[in-house]
Order: structure tokens, then sequence, then C-alpha cells
């Protein structure tokens, strides 16, 4: 059976104030990408990343994407992830690093690792609530993470305000 | 910010070039408790900075850090050792490692840089390891400059890690000789990577060297590690793991330079400050040091 395969990565943007983290649009994480992978990997890399790579899903609040590249080159495309180091996005230049979290085959498993992901850190900033109040709404997260439900926006939401609290 | 000058027996050029802990090189064992789509839980290893009250390391998934501080040896005259800054004031509350419970471990170190030869040269290093000032910190590092000075480090100074420059380019070239010398005693070679992420230049310099060193060592007894200086010069253990790709290193030895040879370099710092390896010495409150057998 032929089938065209890819790879999806799951990284995180990390940024030193999470304000200009919702400043993001996929166009420009795809530009920044597709710039960091020509000055590393010069014409060839350019052109391997022309094939198939796109922004599949970006979240502003939590800085996570998803991109997608083929399978054969994959590994040459995210060796050039390591080297970006600021994003430009409306004219503003956002210091900020990738961290791939996650290689998955389809977009499913990313988002099933991604659930987890989430679940576990909800439950580190649990010890770092304030009050009962913050302790029942993630622990109300916590227990509504699935796959199909909407538990997923939830979580990022909790995810974003408690870690403004608790940092 | 988060500068606050701590080695006061730095001299003005270090101080200006470094005024704060650099961070830290080597890497160590640390849990993620994430896994790749084959399903491999990861024991990578990474130094992560420290930058005053903002620990990235927690949300990459490092377990140990060491900071790093840097002597340069010189012929002018004698320098003071820095001494390093107690793990408690730099950093509050020390935050946990993902996936266990237990908080990361802080380990201080320093590298010495080695340019020329001369009588102050040699005599820390070889002759006595265990002085004081050199007992303060849990991993020590060299940075030869010169082809007799690698030799010498590889073959007899007592360090844990030698640091390959990745700054300019290699004034020597590597010899097996030294190389499997070191590799027996149990000393790795060290690449960071933080200057790579600045400079185009510097990117061919790191590269360019580590693959020289790869070709000598074959991809055995090598860490890399980040000499971060920002919170944002840190990268993932994955990221990492593939950035060895680009050095030269197979997949397997870029997964053992960010784990297990970590974790090796931390138990041969441990064991160097013991008679080998089985009594070690610790200062107790009264006065006077008192023999403990330990590990």
């Amino acid at each position: 059976m032929v089938r065209v395969k890819s790879r999806y990565l799951l990284c995180e943007i990390n940024v030193s104030d999470r304000r200009d983290l919702l400043k993001l649009d996929d166009r420009a994480v795809s530009g920044t990408v597709k710039a960091a992978v020509a000055r590393t990997h010069g014409d060839y890399g350019a052109a391997l990343c022309s094939i198939r790579f796109c922004v599949k899903y970006l979240n502003a609040h939590t800085g996570i994407v998803f991109l997608r590249f083929p399978k054969g080159c994959y590994k040459l495309l995210w060796s050039a992830l390591p080297f970006i180091t600021s994003i430009e996005c409306c004219g503003r230049i956002i210091p900020c690093f990738f961290n791939c979290l996650h290689v998955g085959g389809t977009i499913r498993t990313c988002q099933k690792f991604l659930i987890r992901y989430n679940t576990r850190q909800l439950h580190r900033m649990l010890p770092k609530c304030k009050n009962e109040e913050e302790k029942r709404q993630i622990q109300k997260a916590i227990l509504s993470c699935s796959l199909t439900g909407g538990g997923d926006e939830a979580l990022e939401d909790e995810l974003e305000s408690e870690e403004e609290d608790g940092e | 910010g988060g500068s606050n000058a701590p080695h006061a027996c730095l001299p003005n050029r270090q101080e200006r070039q470094r005024r704060f802990p650099l961070l830290t090189v080597s890497s160590f064992p640390c849990v993620v408790a994430t896994s790749l789509q084959q399903d491999v839980s990861i024991h990578g290893s990474e130094c992560a900075v420290f930058y005053r009250q903002e620990p990235p390391a927690e949300p990459l998934g490092f377990s140990t850090v060491a900071i790093n501080y840097v002597y340069e040896l010189t012929t002018k005259k004698r320098q003071e050792v820095p001494s390093p800054v107690p793990i408690s004031e730099l950093i509050g509350q020390l935050p946990v490692v993902q996936g266990r419970s237990r908080p990361i471990k802080v380990l201080n170190r320093l590298t010495v840089v080695m340019s020329e030869a001369s009588p102050f040269v040699s005599f820390p290093l070889e002759n006595r390891p265990n002085d004081a000032e050199y007992r303060a910190f849990d991993l020590l590092a060299i940075q030869p400059t010169t082809e007799k000075l690698f030799h010498t480090s590889c073959m007899l100074c007592e360090v844990d890690i030698i640091c390959i420059s990745v700054t300019e380019k290699l004034p020597f070239f590597f010899k097996r000789a030294p190389i499997n010398g070191a590799i027996d005693r149990g000393v790795v070679f060290e690449v960071s990577y933080a200057s790579a992420l600045r400079d185009s230049t510097m990117r061919r310099y790191t590269i360019a060297n580590a693959v020289c060193l790869m070709e000598s060592c074959k991809g055995k007894n090598v860490i890399v590690s980040s000499a971060a200086e920002k919170a944002l010069d840190l990268r993932g253990p994955y990221d990492i793991i593939n950035l060895g790709a680009l050095f030269g290193l197979s997949d397997a030895d870029s997964k053992e330079a960010v784990s297990s040879t970590c974790r090796a370099v931390l138990l041969h710092a441990e064991t160097r400050k013991t008679a080998s390896g089985i009594v070690s010495t610790r200062k107790s409150q009264q006065e006077g040091l008192q023999d403990c057998v330990g590990s």
C-alpha cells in the first residue's frame, strides 16, 4: 500500500516573556523555520523544506506547535531547529527557543501525547497553588482531559493562568 | 540582570567577560518522562543554566545542572582560584525534576583554561588535585590550548572533563594516543553548543572542531553541553541528541553523550575526591576532619 508518510514534530516555543507568546502566528513561525533551515543547510535544506513542511497547529496561549516534515528528511530539518534564537512577528523580534517534545507519525498520536504532557504539567502545578479555588480548578481540569472532550482547551487556559500566577 | 559579581577574587579582565556564573557545561543524567515515537524513555542529561530567579531547566527535563566558573592560568602571576558561591544563595528553591519528586541537583564546576606552559600550570592539577581550593568544586574541567598541554591533560591531569574549544579554529590536531589514554582513564571530552547558536562563524568552528574530535575518538567518552549564559541559550535534550548527529555522532552515541556519559562524569568526579573510590572524608561540625568510610 503506498501512503505518503510524514513526521509531526511537537515543539514548545519558550519565551522569556509570556505576553509575547500571544503575538505569534503560524506564518511567522513557518517563515522562521524555513529561514533557519536555509541558514543551516543551505539550498538543499531550503528545497527539502518546501516539500511538505507546514505548521499544522499553533497554540498561542501555551506555545505548542505541530510541525509537519516529510519522513525521509525530518532529522536533517529537525537539526536546524535548535539554531532558532528569535521569531520575527509583526515587526517585533521575540527572542525564544524551540524545545521538541515528541515526534509522531500522525497528528492523533501527537495529540494523545500532548494531553498526557499537559496533565503532567497540571499535576506539577498543583503543589504551587496559592488558594483552594485554584486547586479545585486544576483538579477539575485534570479530570476533564480527554481526546474527544473539550478538555484540551480548558487545560490550556488553566495552564496559562496558573503559570502566570505560579511564577 | 542577575549579575552580582560573586567572584571578588577574579581579575578584572575576567570579570568584564564573565560577570556571572556560566552555565554548566557538562551534561548530567536527567530523567525525561517523555518518550520518542519509538517508545524509548530517554535518560538524557545536560546541564542547564540557572540564571538567578529563573530556572528554565525545569521544563526542559534536566535533572542535574552544574554552574561553571572559569579560571584562566597565565604566566603573569599566580591568580586566585575563584571560590564558588553556595548554591542556596544563587537559587532560592530548586525546581523538581520532571516525572520525579526529587529537586534538581545543582553542582559547582571549575574550568581551568591553560594557555601556556608555566610553573603554575602543571602545578595545580598534576600534583595537588585535592587542594583545598579545588575541593570546593564538584567537577573539574580543563581547556588546553596547545598540543603539549592537551597531551598532559589527557594523560596526567586529575580532571573529569577536557573541553574542546569551539570559538576558534583548533590550533592542533588530535592524535589517537592521548585520546585513548584519556578514554582509559575515564576522562570525557566536551563540546559546547551555546556559541554556535549566536554566530555563523562560531557555528562553523564548533562543527569543524567537533567533527575532528569524533574522528579521533570514534564517538566514545563525549558529552555535549551548553555553555549558556542566558536562559534562552538552553535547548531540550532531544534537540541536543539530534545536534549530535550534526557533529558526526551516531544515534546511539549521541544519546549516550547526553545521558550515560554524563552520569559517568558525575561518578568520576565523586570518586576523584575519595581515595581509590572507597574512603571519603567529610568535614565535621567540630574542628578538624573526620574520616568516615563511604562511597
